[in-house]
């Protein structure tokens, strides 16, 4: 029958589990996501350093084709550790960008519009509200960030044979690693500007100037105090520093890996007390 | 019957300032379809009551349970048996209704194909069909009501929870949105807790009405009985010779109070209807000009309760409470 002939009836089927609903929010905020035209062109966009990152790879197998290059050809085509680390980071710009467009439409219009209490007088929690924002977010992330990593280690894997794998299997555990922890930071950066100033377009200018401003001053209060341990404040910088241990380089100068990820961890939970603080079904005014 | 809710000393602290200070009670039977009116000036503590039963504030002492589960505790077995209309704007502007509706009545458990049958199903209903797909943001306020309505009732709660479901409305948006809630306890068999500052709003909705006031139950009241009673209450105004009426009363078991001017107060046993007042009438060759039942108790036990002085006839509001009844 016609649902405008048969009349409101009270539901009394099974409902679903608790994972099921967990995967609501994000579902529908990818559906959005990807009819936004810009979304899709960052998105593409994102994808062309990978294609050349495979290009790379294939040709570092094939130098023959490069005859042009002589004998300095085999010293450039090199799929090492900085390779990766050159990788990983233009892709976490990538993720910078498609978060800062992205992130805060998925929190934004909920505080705005004050659409917090029908979510949280559902059977939905507030650590769940944010996991589930952050699977669409990790979701966007993941095919510009340590899917394609994961794909170019396999590939050069696959090309170099196995005992490159066992000597580099710890290339594709940072790549993976590392770009977890950079989607963590991204995630919860673009949520808490989002929570803080509930409007998109500042939220989105304002996840993309803190990393510049944080860099800048970071970079100023080195200058001023004649320090270096400052650049620890700035968090693009300290996962480099991060990523670099993870992948086995020689550190940058400044704080070591271990001073770069407790900065990094201190971010992580200053922005997680900021989302708990902004993200209430009710404002108290005490 | 497991009580709707079930306040123990229940007490609650914003900040530093206690709002609620050791409620108790119980409300409601489970499964029985009635209407809880929930009353008091502002500052009474009502909001806060209702967001402590949706568990968004943590009791400081007591407890309050929702169809027997702690609402701390146990919060999302009563979230996913609870419907809520907040009072404020709560709906996303540039989504439309079915796409709403559809991704709440997801979060509370509904199956995906489930989700949006019901969204269009509970969309009409309430009178939404033809906007169903149209941005909330261009609703009226009168249809933003409704659909606060609708993402309440989607998922077939056992209990919802309105917060002044008639604010704003027009009298026709008024009684239709009335009507709803009335088909809601006797057609479908949900409680309903409904807190208002229009008094006729509940008293023609609720069985059973409790009034807080300065964070404690001032009053609770089962308007059921009232209107029971109410019933046996008449107020008589006749014209004639009226002598004999206090005698022809009490051969029926009725009592009366002559007040003068022909007006009469009469209380019936329970067994005699209005029927027999109109007989002894006949008889007396009165003519009668007014029969009425006594009306507005609500407003009465409300006055009370919040401990303003019950209004006599013709004097003004006391104040802070108008006319109509409004606070």
């Amino acid at each position: 029958m016609a649902v405008y002939r048969r009349g409101y009836q009270r539901y009394q089927g099974p409902l679903t589990g608790e994972w099921d609903r967990l995967l609501v929010l994000p579902r529908f905020a990818w559906e959005s996501l990807m009819q936004q035209r810009l979304i899709a062109i960052l998105f593409v966009l994102a994808l062309f350093w990978p294609a050349g990152c495979a290009l790379f790879i294939y040709f570092s197998h094939h130098l023959d084709l490069l005859q042009g290059f002589g004998g300095a050809a085999s010293n450039i085509f090199q799929v090492n550790g900085e390779f990766f680390f050159v990788f990983m980071n233009v892709q976490s710009f990538a993720a910078i960008v498609l978060s800062a467009f992205a992130g805060p439409s998925l929190i934004a219009p909920d505080l705005a519009n004050g659409a917090l209490p029908l979510y949280f007088s559902r059977p939905l929690t507030r650590t769940t509200y944010v996991f589930s924002r952050m699977f669409v977010l990790a979701g966007v992330l993941s095919p510009v960030t340590w899917i394609p990593g994961l794909l170019l280690f396999a590939m050069q894997s696959g090309m170099a044979g196995w005992g490159w794998f066992a000597e580099n299997y710890r290339l594709g555990l940072a790549v993976m690693g590392g770009f977890f922890l950079w989607i963590l930071l991204v995630s919860l950066i673009a949520m808490a500007c989002s929570a803080y100033v509930r409007w998109r377009v500042v939220a989105g200018a304002l996840v993309l100037g803190l990393f510049f401003i944080l860099g800048g001053a970071a970079e100023l209060a080195n200058a001023v105090l004649r320090v270096d341990w400052a650049s620890a404040l700035n968090p693009g910088r300290s996962m480099e520093q991060v990523w670099r241990a993870m992948l086995g380089l020689e550190p940058l100068p400044g704080p070591d890996a271990w001073q770069c990820a407790v900065c990094l961890g201190l971010m992580v939970a200053g922005l997680a007390v900021v989302l708990r603080r902004k993200l209430r079904p009710v404002e108290v005014v005490s | 019957m497991t009580p709707v809710i079930e306040l123990d000393n229940l007490r609650v602290k914003l900040g530093r300032r206690e709002i609620l200070k050791g409620v108790s009670c119980r409300l409601g039977a489970s499964g029985a379809g009635k209407a809880i009116g929930l009353l008091g000036p502002n500052g009474a503590g009502k909001s806060t009551l209702i967001l402590t039963l949706l568990g968004f504030h943590r009791p400081s002492a007591g407890a309050a349970r929702v169809l027997g589960f702690d609402c701390h505790k146990q919060s999302c077995q009563v979230k996913s048996r609870v419907g809520y209309m907040p009072e404020n704007e709560a709906l996303i502007a540039g989504m439309s209704a079915v796409r709403m509706l559809r991704i709440l009545g997801e979060l509370s458990g509904l199956p995906s194909r489930v989700a949006l049958e019901k969204a269009h199903e509970v969309l009409f209903h309430v009178g939404l069909g033809e906007a169903r797909y149209r941005p909330l943001g261009t609703y009226s306020l009168g249809m933003k009501q409704m659909a606060k309505l609708a993402q309440a009732i989607i998922h077939g709660p056992e209990l919802v929870i309105l917060d002044e479901p008639t604010n704003g409305l027009d009298p026709a948006a008024r009684a239709r949105m009335l009507k709803l809630v009335m088909e809601m306890k006797s057609e479908h068999g949900m409680n309903v807790v409904l807190c208002s500052h229009l008094l006729r709003d509940v008293e023609e909705v609720c069985d059973e009405v409790v009034i807080l006031k300065d964070g404690v139950i001032a009053h609770h009241a089962n308007l059921e009985e009232e209107r029971r009673a109410n019933r046996r209450f008449v107020e008589l105004e006749v014209a004639g010779d009226d002598g004999n009426l206090a005698a022809s009363l009490r051969e029926q078991g009725a009592e009366g109070v002559n007040e003068g001017g022909g007006r009469w107060r009469i209380v019936l046993p329970p067994e005699v209807g209005l029927d027999a007042l109109w007989r002894i009438a006949g008889r007396e060759s009165l003519e009668v000009q007014r029969l009425t039942h006594r009306r507005d108790s609500l407003e009465e036990i409300f006055l009370k309760a919040v401990g303003h002085i019950p209004r006599t006839a013709g004097a003004p509001a006391p104040e802070g409470v108008a006319s109509n009844g409004r606070l």
